[in-house]
């Protein structure tokens, strides 16, 4: 078992050893997070590494990540626990005899459901319940991280059912009793801000806004995430996807996508943005036609600039060669 | 430290940033837990804790850095223009400072606290003094720019400039006494500026304060002002942040639908789906049914009169009404002036700010034409009827001034009876309606909903009700 981070450097450190280049800011509020116990709340444009860091603290912390995926209509019984009527109904039929048992000799009708009423816990025990990703971040015998992705698709009645949850770290099952959590989940929230989460539950989590990362960032990921890319070439598309992002764009490439661009010149042998073919590669960044356009428009005018720049030194390298 | 971070909050609450007491608590909870090691590692806790929603970040920063290191900056500033109008490096600065040390001691000059802070550009000492004279002239009261100048003129007092200014004097003459020396008039010069040097700082110093009561503010009501105003009157700028605004309201239009739609869901019980899901239990209905009421999405054709009159709104009816294209199932548009075109394609081809853009610099119909109701409706009922079926929701945006023209509102009729129901917008007062070449009294009697429609606010309004209903 890992035992939890010790300083803020620490959380660098052991994200970097997962692979995951983090930020100060970032690296504060996952400390601050393991030690208040306070839940996570991601919010940032789609593709920055918001449901990525909570595997990488999972990964980091040497924890199992629970996750639970909203979506619209999402309700108690697929985020927290359901009966399985199926087994149950199973093991009436299977027990008929057994239960004929128990009522046999019985005085009367009410006798019998009498004593079938006093075995009814056998069908609402542990045995019959499904557990969903809240119950089973709550009764794991070990720490957990669990992730709540893109908490703003669920409905805002969820919204407030996962207050409860997230303040006591408690469930109440009515035929078994309260559920007390044995260790309190880690928890990160993600969300793409498709609507406003309410103040309640802004007011009990710790918030953090993940924007794109700026160069030197980005770079360090693509020289960690693609081997043997090119330091010049990843300079370059660096370069370029910043740019681009600066458009006025339907959707903006995020992080996931600089990486498969770079991988994908990598692959076809390019390494330098100014090639023919690079034009059709912009497919893997971009993913409409309209942006595509407007960001060939752009990427010449900045191989361009790129090129005015490093002309100099660019054609005095081989001179050196051919002095020698 | 504790002081200063609740009255930190407290200015967050005043510029419109919702901070609640728990909060503030986990605040000091988790410096506990980080400490106060790192100016930058205390911006990213407060940030953490405090500031939730993503549009008070940039307030939040801005009153952070004025707050924390308002005074700090200002001093720091000050130095670095003492040195740039010196000419001098850091060296040659801090050589200076040295040399005039010495040379009070020689002439056994004993300055006050703050003329010896001053001089030996003493950061720290000179920052508290300042915070001291703030606190004591009650500068964080300021409330308006005017006020600037009797504030300063407090803190001046309060520091006592005055004696600093003969003290300084006094230092100026001795330096200045004797053969003319370059390295002494240097000094004297230097002597000189930190005068000014002060004065500049107060200045700054109050009107530091004063922004931190009004980032946030002066924004909240700027846009409340906005909305309110008469699209007839925009500016250029306003206009573009009138276009950020029709985006937000159109954002929270949508966030309000989800909720409303989803809450609507639970229909009717469906035996048909209640036996199928059932036949896993032997026939026993353990799950009851409920089929989803399927919600048809409104269909809308939107008719927008361009003429110079009415353009701004028909600008920001375009765009609420493609903000919101996903809430329908399917939006035709056309604009008019005295011939009607469409701009649908348009909208399909290009970013909505420069389809709009297009549209009404005339590159679809003549937009310098006079306006002519009667012979738009007539085109489209001869070319576009088709488009109207009884899902429809057909938007009319005009002003109805028909320049004395056949007003044909028999079109209005046909279109009514074939449409689910027909809107009309007029960005007119509603008291003038029906004077001189208006017409709408003509075309009222065959819309369902007449709405005057001159400002942001009224046309959320009528957005609203229109997806809704």
């Amino acid at each position: 078992m890992t035992s939890l981070f010790a300083s803020i450097e620490d959380v660098v450190e052991r994200f970097a050893g997962q692979h995951y280049i983090c930020n100060r800011t970032i690296a504060t509020v996952v400390y601050l997070a393991s030690h208040l116990r306070k839940p996570i709340l991601v919010e940032g444009p789609a593709g920055v590494g918001k449901t990525e860091l909570a595997k990488v603290l999972a990964g980091a912390l040497d924890h199992e990540l629970i996750r639970l995926q909203c979506y619209e209509g999402l309700d108690e019984s697929k985020a927290l626990y359901e009966w399985e009527y199926a087994k149950q109904l199973l093991y009436t039929q299977i027990l008929k005899d057994k239960i004929g048992e128990v009522i046999a000799g019985a005085q009367g009708l009410k006798e019998a459901v009498e004593r079938v009423a006093r075995q009814d816990d056998v069908f609402f025990s542990e045995r019959f319940i499904v557990p969903r990703p809240l119950l089973r971040a709550i009764t794991s015998p070990a720490p957990v991280v669990l992730l709540i992705d893109e908490i703003d698709k669920a409905d805002t009645e969820f919204e407030a059912f996962l207050l409860e949850v997230l303040s006591d770290f408690q469930v109440s099952v009515p035929e078994l009793g309260t559920i007390k959590a044995r260790h309190v989940p880690l928890v990160v929230l993600t969300s793409n801000n498709a609507r406003e989460m309410s103040d309640a539950l802004k007011r009990r989590c710790l918030h953090l806004y993940i924007d794109f990362p700026d160069k030197e960032q980005e770079r360090a990921i693509i020289m960690l995430k693609v081997p043997g890319v090119a330091a010049r070439l990843a300079d370059e598309v660096v370069g370029a996807v910043q740019a681009i992002r600066k458009l006025d764009l339907k959707k903006t490439p995020s992080i996931s996508e600089t990486l498969d661009w770079t991988r994908a010149l990598t692959l076809l042998n390019i390494d330098t943005l100014d090639g023919a073919l690079v034009d059709d590669t912009l497919s893997t960044i971009l993913k409409y036609e309209g942006d595509i356009r407007k960001a060939q428009a752009e990427l010449k005018e900045h191989v361009a600039k790129v090129r005015a720049t490093a002309a100099a030194p660019a054609v005095t390298a081989p001179e050196k060669d051919v002095l020698h | 430290m504790d002081a200063k971070i609740i009255e930190f909050v407290g200015l967050l609450r005043q510029n419109g940033v919702r901070v609640s007491f728990s909060e503030s608590m986990d605040t000091f909870r988790a410096l506990d837990v980080v400490g106060l090691g790192s100016r930058l590692g205390v911006k990213d806790v407060l940030r953490a804790t405090l500031v939730k929603r993503s549009v008070d970040v940039p307030t939040y920063d801005s009153l952070f850095d004025l707050y924390f290191s308002g005074i700090g900056e200002i001093v720091k500033g000050a130095e670095s223009r003492s040195m740039e109008a010196m000419e001098l490096d850091p060296a040659a600065y801090q050589k200076l400072l040295e040399d005039l040390a010495k040379f009070l001691e020689e002439q056994g000059i004993e300055p006050s606290e703050l003329t010896r802070a001053l001089l030996q550009q003493d950061t720290a000492r000179l920052e508290q003094l300042l915070r001291e004279a703030r606190d004591r002239s009650g500068a964080q009261r300021i409330e308006r720019s005017f006020q600037e100048g009797q504030y300063s003129q407090g803190m001046q007092q309060q520091l006592g400039v005055g004696d600093v200014a003969r003290e300084l004097q006094h230092i100026s003459d001795a330096l200045g006494a004797g053969e003319p020396d370059p390295r002494r008039q240097q000094m004297g010069r230097f002597v000189d500026r930190r005068l000014q040097e002060l004065q500049e700082m107060i200045r700054r110093l109050v009107r530091g304060e004063l922004e931190q009561r009004d980032v946030g503010q002066r924004d909240a009501a700027r846009m409340q002002a906005l909305a309110e105003k008469s699209f007839y009157y925009l500016s250029e700028d306003e206009i573009r942040r009138m276009k950020e605004a029709v985006t937000k309201l159109a954002q929270r239009l949508k966030n309000v639908l989800a909720v409303k739609r989803r809450s609507s869901r639970k229909g009717k019980f469906d035996v048909k789906d209640t036996l199928r899901k059932n036949l896993q239990y032997g026939g026993v209905p353990f799950k009851i049914r409920f089929d989803r009421r399927k919600r048809v999405k409104p269909q809308v054709v939107v008719l927008c009169d361009v003429s110079d009159s009415v353009r701004n709104v028909s600008r920001f009816m375009l765009q609420f009404v493609y903000s919101l294209q996903d809430l329908y199932s399917k939006v035709r548009s056309f604009i008019f002036v005295s011939d009607i075109g469409e701009i649908t394609r348009l909208f399909e081809e290009n970013e909505i700010h420069q389809a709009i853009d297009q549209a009404i610099r005339g590159n679809v119909i003549n937009v310098y034409a006079h306006s002519d109701f009667g012979r738009a409706f007539r085109m489209f009922h001869r070319e576009h009827l088709a488009a109207i079926t009884r899902h429809t929701t057909v938007i009319i945006l005009g002003d109805a001034r028909n320049n004395y023209n056949l007003p044909h509102e028999w079109v209005l009729k046909e279109i009514k009876q074939r449409a689910k129901q027909l809107i009309w917008l007029n960005p007119e007062n509603r008291m003038t309606w029906g004077f001189g070449d208006s017409e709408m009294d003509r075309y009222q009697p065959y819309c369902d909903v007449v709405e005057e429609c001159r400002n942001l606010n009224q046309l959320y309004r009528v957005v609203d009700r229109m997806v809704v209903g």
